[in-house]
């Protein structure tokens, strides 16, 4: 049963909640949005009050609770869940249970299937491999055997000494592990057995499987994305460009990202920076293809300081950085936006365009701006925002859920994340000069939390940053 | 003064049918009563008034009474009979059957386990001038007319495991073994050894004890019996019983009793008529050789000349069980044939046997055991598959013989040798060619690199083909509940503790396999999913399907609970047999399935299982027995049921002797006969980690030994602690350690990989 008109019940909080509200509201959907009681005053739940009513805010404890939001669902009626980013949105099981449960639901995201399918590591570097996709050297399944181990292993640091690397490096990483654990770095091929073997124990011990996967360790790589956009069917999929996505936090979090990937023309890259951008672009489409991809995703790329793109992990939901990408994309020459055209195709509406008809133009810029303590790794800084404010541009976005009219605490539940900010240029140059310009005119103040040391926001590692974007 | 005495005497005897009638009303008794009422009166009022022949009058009457009392016993009464204290009890008979005797460990209280008596004895005999004594091992339960330090011949693991120990001594002295069975079952805790261990090790043991061993058995109550029950020959005493169950314990289950309440006398009376308890029933069914008349109303430590009996009996029964096997009898064998029991202590005969001998007598044993309870089951395979899977079996037996026991062990020879050729082979090309290759590679520095055409990271890339696993992966299960359709969730019991989160019933019994991912708490789960996903029953060959379980004793009411159970779960009986593969290894196994009268083993199970031993033995396959939970020995089949533990134990011991690897995996609950049998006697018993494994449930050890059970008593893990099992595994890596433990415990002749 198709619903005349649907409700979209949006499981996430802050500035992607209110993006998600926004399309709803130009795409003429309704929605339901929730709040815990740490996000009360936030930004988010304010446009919901705005947009849809109070009737719409439904409250729960916990956004990673699905009976929760399963029992809102059903209260409030919806035909359709928002997982956004974190959270639920790369859960398979969710998305599953949204489409098999007695009242179904749509799931605005890529099928369950191709959730499961992408979502594993392993799963998704046998797809590359079998399609002719680079990946990272190294195995695509367990290995149990020690003999198959150390072939791996010599094979692995035959090519990092063809490709020039001094001293290489072979990570050794227990298979069923995660979050760090069983990980091991070996330098040389002596040393290799004896890690071998005391990863396997260690898995065999910890995880129950002795599974191992051998890896090339990648130093001073580049981070490079393409966003992906197909319709529901998986027949057809466009991409709308690259992103750089090399500025990172020393927790691996992005701070700052830049569309298009590489600026060839202007930039003397080492490499052909427009061939691993075209590289790229049309395996992750090859990729999408192939595992019948329908809906938004991204393709994730690591780019070695020679020019190699391997194929590191696909992001099957919608990103942070999705705005970045909508931003130097027009279709028809019409500005694009990635979140409502997720919502559309998601609800089952047709593409209706070609790669043809995409074209790019300029430069964008993301700023991600935090409340962190750059110089001390990165420590998230708790406290209150006095004070917001930036002077509005026409080539420059703001979304942020921190309220410019008052106070807003920041909660310690969730991450320290303010406000994201879009720059565009004509090219590079420009960019960076608007960017740095948006930089200076942020006002940004604040008091910390609890002791007495001062407020922390990284609004400076930004601007110190903007210099060197896009240089390998 | 006599007289006096005499008057006592016959009080007492009056007190004694008191005693075992109950308050039942009879004409014999009510004028026994009266006489003696009167008579005592009388001699009270004044002393010396009743006379000689009075007495002797009153005396007569009373032993005319007894025996007409003794033609109307019913099942109850004489259980009553062997509980009673005055019943005979093992030190009797070591004073006035045997001619001497020591006690071994035994002073009173002070013992290991004063229930459970070990004593080495002899019988003197005059053979021409000489006299001889033939020594004899002495084992058995010791009540002690009522001490309550004996407690009432239940014995203890560890007493168990004393009389195993004292059977190997007698193995080792070449000594017969007597045993003596007076217990109302095994003492229920799981200290280690534990009971239900011990008694699988006891049976396990006896099933190729190399001695001949001869069984007196008075009060046989289940389990406790067995421990020392498997025997050569059977002699049952007339007013004794031998039952799987107490009939108290039968009526509790009957009537659904829970905690402390009490079944009603009616109810367990009828319990004891049903299960076919007597010597005569038991005669009847072949589970007894002989059966020893009593006086009437049971025998009592005065009764001088059944003791003589007795022991013209214990040395009838074990000149047969020697004669059998010995090589020289010539005359003596006949003699010890033809002749009756009372001509037995003529008729000398050495008791020492010589290997060969012994061996025979085993299998003799395993032999008389494997042909018992034939009318207790139905096949209802039909007279053609009947033959065609007979002639298969020998085809299979002769294939697996020619295969691996004549051309295997050459192959394995020839094999050697060449691996050893191959390897010198290897060792002087090496040293011929390397210095060859050194100066080749020197003038020809451009010859690798020419070979190098591939490109070293397509290499990489082909280090494993992505075809061999599927890309686009299913579900990781070949079965998964039908109970998964459910849209609910269920919250894991741990959450307070784990704090797992609520899981959604299609995830928990699909992807989850009934596991919760946070704390690996196992939900329950149907034996479907093993046979699938663990056994792969799916491809699997099921034989003897037809075999069916009946209602032997026609026990009031079960034909229909027996059908039900057919019904509901398609099977015909609880035991499944299949042949399949684990991962490229073949194997039998036997499942033992809780929906069907909850995993119970009767005639036809013991059977299914015995069969299935003999196939992996024939094939030479691993032998598998997954139970998915066993209540116990079916106890509506009587001691149809109960003997299925001697038996199965006998074809497993059979089956590993010949070199099988029998593996054990246990699941929810599995508890008693079966696990205090053939399935605890495996050298390798694993746990799914949701199992509860003991020899009695909490309700049973409550109710006997008084003792509070903590509620995590009978778990796996506490299993695991105690010895019981020997690892724990999840359910979902259940086939993964499976295939493991396969190719990781190899038997010493089965070539299954």
């Amino acid at each position: 049963m198709v619903p005349d008109r649907h409700k979209v019940l949006i499981a996430n909080r802050g500035e992607i909640a209110m993006r998600v509200m926004r399309a709803c509201r130009e795409l003429d959907l309704d929605f339901v949005a929730v709040c815990t009681e740490a996000d009360r005053e936030s930004g988010h739940i304010r446009l919901a009050r705005e947009l849809a009513g109070d009737g719409a805010v439904y409250r729960i404890v916990s956004y990673l609770d699905a009976n929760e939001l399963f029992a809102v669902a059903d209260a409030a009626g919806a035909t359709a869940v928002h997982p956004g980013y974190g959270f639920f949105a790369e859960d398979f099981r969710f998305a599953r249970r949204v489409v098999r449960r007695d009242r179904p639901m749509e799931f605005i995201g890529p099928s369950w299937w191709v959730i499961r399918d992408l979502g594993d590591k392993i799963n998704t570097k046998r797809i590359a491999r079998s399609l002719g996709v680079p990946t990272v050297p190294g195995s695509d399944r367990p290995v149990y055997s020690e003999l198959e181990a150390e072939e791996i292993a010599a094979n692995l640091f035959d090519f990092q000494a063809a490709q020039g690397i001094v001293d290489g490096v072979v990570m050794v990483k227990a298979s069923a592990g995660g979050g760090g654990m069983g990980i091991e770095e070996v330098g040389s091929f002596e040393a290799f057995r004896s890690v071998f073997r005391r990863i396997r124990n260690y898995a065999k011990r910890n995880f129950g499987d002795e599974g191992v996967l051998i890896e090339q360790r990648i130093f001073d790589f580049n981070h490079l994305e393409v966003q992906v956009v197909a319709e529901r069917g998986g027949k057809a999929q466009v991409h709308f460009g690259t992103r750089n996505c090399s500025i990172q936090s020393t927790g691996k979090q992005k701070r700052l990202e830049v569309a298009p990937g590489f600026a060839p023309d202007v930039i003397p890259y080492t490499f052909d920076a427009s061939g691993v951008l075209d590289a790229i672009t049309r395996h992750s489409l090859a990729m999408a293809k192939e595992a019948g991809y329908d809906n938004v995703g991204t393709w994730e790329w690591i780019v070695t300081p020679r020019g190699e793109p391997f194929l590191m992990e696909v992001n099957t939901r919608i990103q942070v950085e999705n705005g970045v990408s909508a931003v130097i994309s027009r279709v028809h020459d019409r500005p694009v936006d990635i979140v409502s055209e997720q919502i559309r195709l998601a609800l089952g509406g047709r593409l209706g365009y070609s790669q043809d008809d995409i074209r790019f133009e300029g430069v964008g810029i993301e700023y991600r701006i935090v409340a962190e303590n750059t110089d001390n790794r990165f420590t998230p800084c708790t406290g209150t925002i006095t004070r917001f404010a930036w002077r509005p541009h026409d080539w420059l976005t703001v979304h942020t859920q921190v309220p410019q009219d008052r106070a807003y605490e920041i909660p310690m539940e969730y991450d320290p994340n303010l406000a994201l900010a879009l720059v565009w240029g004509r090219d590079l140059a420009e960019v960076r000069e608007r960017g740095l310009r948006f930089l200076d005119e942020l006002v940004l103040e604040g008091e910390s939390g609890g002791r007495s040391e001062a407020f922390y926001s990284n609004v400076k590692y930004l601007r110190d940053q903007t210099g060197g974007i896009l240089e390998f | 003064m006599d007289l006096e005495r005499r008057l006592r005497d016959l009080k007492d005897r009056m007190t004694y049918i008191r005693d075992i009638f109950g308050t039942r009303e009879d004409d014999s008794i009510r004028l026994l009563e009266a006489r003696l009422g009167e008579a005592l009166e009388r001699e009270a009022r004044t002393p010396g008034s009743v006379s000689a022949e009075e007495l002797a009058r009153l005396d007569d009457l009373f032993s005319f009474s007894e025996r007409k009392l003794d033609t109307m016993l019913t099942p109850m009464d004489r259980v009553r009979i062997v509980r009673h204290p005055q019943r005979i009890c093992l030190k009797d008979i070591l004073e006035n059957v045997y001619d001497n005797y020591t006690e071994i460990g035994g002073r009173g209280e002070f013992n290991i386990d004063p229930s459970m008596c070990i004593a080495r004895a002899y019988f003197s005999r005059r053979v021409g001038e000489k006299v001889v004594r033939q020594m004899i091992m002495v084992i058995g339960h010791e009540k002690g007319h009522g001490e309550a330090y004996r407690n009432g011949g239940s014995a203890k693991p560890w007493g168990n495991a004393k009389a195993l120990h004292y059977m190997k001594v007698a193995e080792t002295e070449n000594i017969p073994v007597h045993t003596f069975i007076f217990t109302p079952g095994a003492y229920p805790v799981e200290d280690w050894p534990g009971a239900a261990q011990q008694i699988a090790r006891n049976l396990y043991e006896m099933a190729a004890l190399r001695v001949p061993v001869i069984s007196v058995c008075s009060e046989g109550g289940s389990g406790g019996a067995e421990a020392i029950g498997l025997a050569d020959r059977r002699i049952m005493l007339s007013h004794g019983y031998y039952s799987v169950i107490s009939p108290e314990g039968a009526a509790a289950i009957e009537g659904g009793l829970r905690g402390g309440e009490r079944a009603t006398p009616e109810l367990i009376a009828r319990c004891a008529t049903r299960l076919r308890i007597t010597a005569d029933d038991n005669l009847q069914n072949g589970y007894v050789d002989r059966v020893l008349r009593e006086p009437p109303l049971g025998a009592r430590p005065h009764h001088y000349e059944f003791f003589r009996e007795l022991r013209r009996e214990l040395i009838q029964a074990t000149n047969e069980a020697v004669s059998e096997v010995k090589s020289m009898k010539l005359f003596r064998a006949m003699a010890v044939r033809a002749s009756r029991t009372d001509e037995a202590e003529s008729i000398f005969m050495r008791w020492n046997l010589s290997p060969s001998a012994l061996n025979r007598l085993v299998e003799l044993r395993q032999r008389k055991y494997r042909a018992m309870s034939r009318h207790a089951r139905l096949d209802g395979t039909g007279l053609f598959s009947r033959a065609a899977a007979g002639a298969r079996g020998t085809v299979d037996a002769v294939h697996s013989y020619l295969r691996y026991d004549l051309l295997g062990r050459q192959k394995k020879r020839l094999d050697a040798m060449f691996e050893e050729l191959g390897a010198e082979a290897h060792l002087v090309r090496h040293k011929l060619l390397m210095p060859l290759k050194r100066s080749m590679d020197k003038v020809l520095v451009s010859g690798p690199e020419g070979r190098r055409g591939v490109d070293p990271h397509e290499e990489l890339t082909r280090l494993s083909c992505p075809e061999d696993g599927a890309c686009l992966s299913g579900s990781q299960w070949a079965w998964i509940s039908p109970r998964s359709q459910e849209d609910r969730t269920v919250s894991c019991p741990n959450v307070r503790t784990h704090h797992c989160p609520d899981l959604w019933v299609p995830d928990l019994l699909g992807d989850f396999a009934g596991v919760c991912p946070n704390c690996g708490h196992h939900f329950p789960m149907e034996y479907r999913w093993y046979l699938e996903n663990v056994f792969n029953y799916r491809e699997s060959r099921e034989f003897n399907r037809d075999l069916e379980s009946i209602n032997p004793l026609n026990y009031e009411q079960f034909d229909l609970k027996l059908d039900k159970a057919k019904e509901a779960t398609g099977l015909k009986s609880a035991c499944l047999t299949f042949e399949t593969t684990i991962e490229s290894v073949e194997a039998v196994v036997a499942v033992l399935c809780a929906p069907f009268r909850g995993g119970s083993v009767g005639a036809a199970e013991g059977e299914k299982f015995i069969r299935a031993a003999e196939r992996a033995g024939r094939k030479r396959q691993p032998f598998i027995a997954y139970v998915h939970g066993t209540a116990g020995i079916r106890i509506q089949e009587g001691v149809n049921g109960v003997i299925q533990m001697p038996r199965c134990t006998i074809a497993v011991r059979r089956y590993i002797d010949a070199g099988g690897l029998y593996l054990v995996l246990y699941d929810t609950n599995s508890y008693a006969g079966p696990v205090a049998s053939f399935l605890g006697c495996s050298p390798y018993q694993f746990a799914v980690r949701s199992s509860n494994i003991g020899f009695a449930g909490p309700g049973v050890i409550a109710e006997t030994t008084g003792l509070p059970v903590p509620p995590n008593y009978h778990r796996a893990d506490h299993a695991l602690s105690r010895g019981h099992i020997h690892g724990i595994w999840d359910r979902r890596e259940a086939k993964k350690n499976l295939h493991q433990a396969l190719l990781t415990m190899g038997g010493r002749n089965l070539y299954y990989r």
